[in-house]
């Protein structure tokens, strides 16, 4: 549109007049927008910690009945370390516990091991019947783990591997090995091959010049499958469950899981400690290492 | 274009393939057909059978009567319900809730996001499993905290998990808690992909929050959020604990949904044929519902 200069320097002010009031509505929305928002964060936030806050306080009060639960019980009155005392010595916590790591351990350090070989191998080789592979991978995301639970029952219950150490990790090491190499081929497919190809200039053979290069430089898909690895037994229940009948062995989701249920007798408070001491490693681990745990989940929704 | 789709098998000799290098995805293959297509095939297998406790040792093949008997009771439209009604009331808050806190949080010149990002991480970095037996104990009618506070208030406690009406929602509310953060966080990731430039061209035409939302951030995010939205629902079709631990389906049946009650069936009942047919139909229902909804995406995706 062609305008003349008359009209352009009689419109400038009013624009700018528009313009000036416009700023302090906006100034104003906008201020009402930021105290919305830290009131609906306050709240989400609140609502957030709770129940992880109710417990580690329930954990640390020597009122000993659940009967006696009150409004008072929220706030902080004096601390004991009674029934930490209690879940640590007077209940089989530590076997548990130890239970728990040798089997989270075993299966996520072979898992991973594995799978950074084939993750590798599958990213830098064209190996024959590799689609098929990578095809048989995607479908398995579809079954649930029910499917699998009953005839890997039946199937370990004939090779005498029910009820025992290796029979439980073999599980649990298939599960991690599948879902683990297909996150690391996804990642070193991303990285280029100039490094492996410099190496392999200066002498190193092909294998060598792969994990050598690689394997460091695939350190945060790497970090991000071993605490998933290590993650998924440390809370599963659904096999366990049925894998493992002889108390002795009992992972610590076992014994959680009987508490609740009350096939093992606790107290609540002590049950509250049970909760927090099993729970806690885990949420410092979290927290830890916190960026490759939600970068590798929100990354793994895309694929 | 159509000569990727079809399969070429030609080809397969043709390629230099590395033989040789088979040798590292030998684990995973063995892995792949020991551990997880062989015990898939089994039992397919054993849904047509009438494997159970009686016939544990002499069980046979019995054709489609495990899934007739399934289609036909009164249990399986309550169960298929009750798995709607838990995955799209779970995805249809979870998924907005996410969305709208990543959009908060974002906000330019926001003060103490960093501090409000870790406290919604909570939920998320507490392993789930201990989390929902808390919730259990916290929904507790005689002693649950929950219900003390409702009568602190002047109200009436519930019961959150034993009345038959209230208790998907009870189980949905528990599970819209673990599972916000994880939306948040992915949403967030997403908003900040999106190039600043648009937003500061948006703010020179003068674009109030809303009118940005609408004409930058949602079409930006829309194939995201069809994306994130299909796998919430999936994921939740299958979550299995927080049914599991906090109701146990009950009470009756009120709670069950397909994966929980396959495995009540198979270990509490110890019908492991019936047990293993309902994963089955959970999953070939779960199949039909994402081909449709991905051909739905993509007609989206058009429209765009």
């Amino acid at each position: 549109m062609e305008e003349s200069n008359e009209n352009k320097e009689i419109r400038r002010p009013r624009y700018a007049e528009a313009y000036y009031k416009k700023n302090t509505y906006y100034k104003r929305i906008s201020i009402i927008k930021k105290i919305l928002s830290h009131i609906i964060l306050i709240i989400v936030g609140v609502y957030s910690i709770f129940p992880i806050y109710y417990v580690i306080l329930t954990s640390l009060s020597s009122v000993n009945s659940i009967a006696e639960t009150s409004l008072s019980d929220l706030l902080p009155k004096f601390f004991s370390l009674s029934n930490y005392y209690l879940i640590l010595f007077k209940y089989p916590f530590l076997t548990w516990l130890g239970n728990t790591l040798i089997f989270c351990t075993a299966s996520t350090a072979i898992g991973i091991a594995f799978a950074i070989i084939a993750g590798i191998g599958m990213s830098r080789f064209n190996i024959p019947g590799k689609k098929a592979i990578l095809y048989m991978m995607l479908i398995l995301t579809m079954f649930p783990f029910v499917v699998m639970v009953i005839p890997l029952y039946f199937m370990f219950a004939t090779l005498h591997l029910v009820d025992t150490y290796q029979g439980l990790i073999l599980a649990y090491t298939g599960g991690a090995l599948v879902y683990s190499s297909w996150l690391i081929m996804n990642y070193v497919n991303s990285l280029p091959r100039d490094y492996e190809e410099a190496a392999q200039l200066d002498g190193l053979t092909q294998s060598q010049a792969l994990f050598r290069i690689l394997v460091p430089m695939s350190r945060p898909v790497i970090i991000f499958a071993t605490l998933v690895a290590f993650m998924g037994p440390y809370t599963d229940y659904a096999l366990a469950g049925q894998f493992i009948t002889t108390p002795s062995m009992y992972t610590l989701a076992i014994g959680l899981y009987y508490t609740s249920t009350g096939t093992v007798v606790m107290n609540y408070n002590v049950y509250a400690a049970f909760s927090v001491l099993m729970g806690l490693p885990l949420f410092i681990l979290f927290f830890v290492f916190q960026k490759y745990l939600v970068t590798g989940f929100s990354l793994a929704t895309y694929k | 274009m159509k000569s990727m789709k079809t399969l070429n098998f030609s080809n397969f000799f043709n390629k230099s393939y590395d033989w040789k290098s088979i040798i590292y995805v030998i684990p995973v293959i063995a892995v792949l057909v020991f551990l997880d297509f062989y015990p898939i095939g089994v039992g397919v297998y054993f849904s047509f059978t009438n494997l159970n406790v009686i016939h544990f040792y002499n069980y046979s093949f019995i054709g489609f009567a495990n899934y007739i008997a399934i289609l036909t009771s009164s249990a399986f439209p309550q169960i298929i319900l009750h798995t709607i009604i838990w995955s799209v009331g779970s995805t249809v808050l979870m998924v907005p809730m996410g969305f709208a806190l990543a959009l908060i949080i974002n906000q330019k010149g926001l003060i103490g996001k960093r501090f409000y990002r870790t406290l919604i991480l909570f939920p998320w970095a507490y392993p789930a499993f201990i989390t929902l037996l808390i919730w259990k104990n916290m929904l507790s009618y005689h002693f649950g905290i929950i219900n003390e506070v409702l009568n602190a208030l002047g109200f009436k406690g519930l019961f959150w998990l034993g009345s038959p009406s209230l208790a998907m929602l009870s189980l949905i509310l528990v599970n819209l808690w673990l599972s916000f953060p994880y939306y948040t966080y992915v949403f967030t990731a997403s908003i900040q992909s999106i190039p600043s430039e648009l937003y500061d061209a948006a703010e020179m035409d003068g674009y109030g929050t809303l009118r940005t939302l609408r004409r930058i951030t949602l079409p930006m995010l829309s194939r995201q959020f069809a994306f994130i939205t299909i796998f919430g629902f999936i994921f939740t079709w299958n979550n299995f604990y927080p049914v599991f631990l906090l109701t146990g389906g009950g009470p009756l049946i009120s709670t069950q949904i397909l994966i929980t009650y396959s495995y009540y069936e198979a270990f509490t009942y110890l019908a492991y044929g019936v047990g293993i047919a309902y994963a089955i139909i959970s999953i070939l229902i779960l199949l039909v519902l994402v081909v449709l909804a991905n051909k739905y995406t993509k007609m989206m995706q058009v429209l765009y």
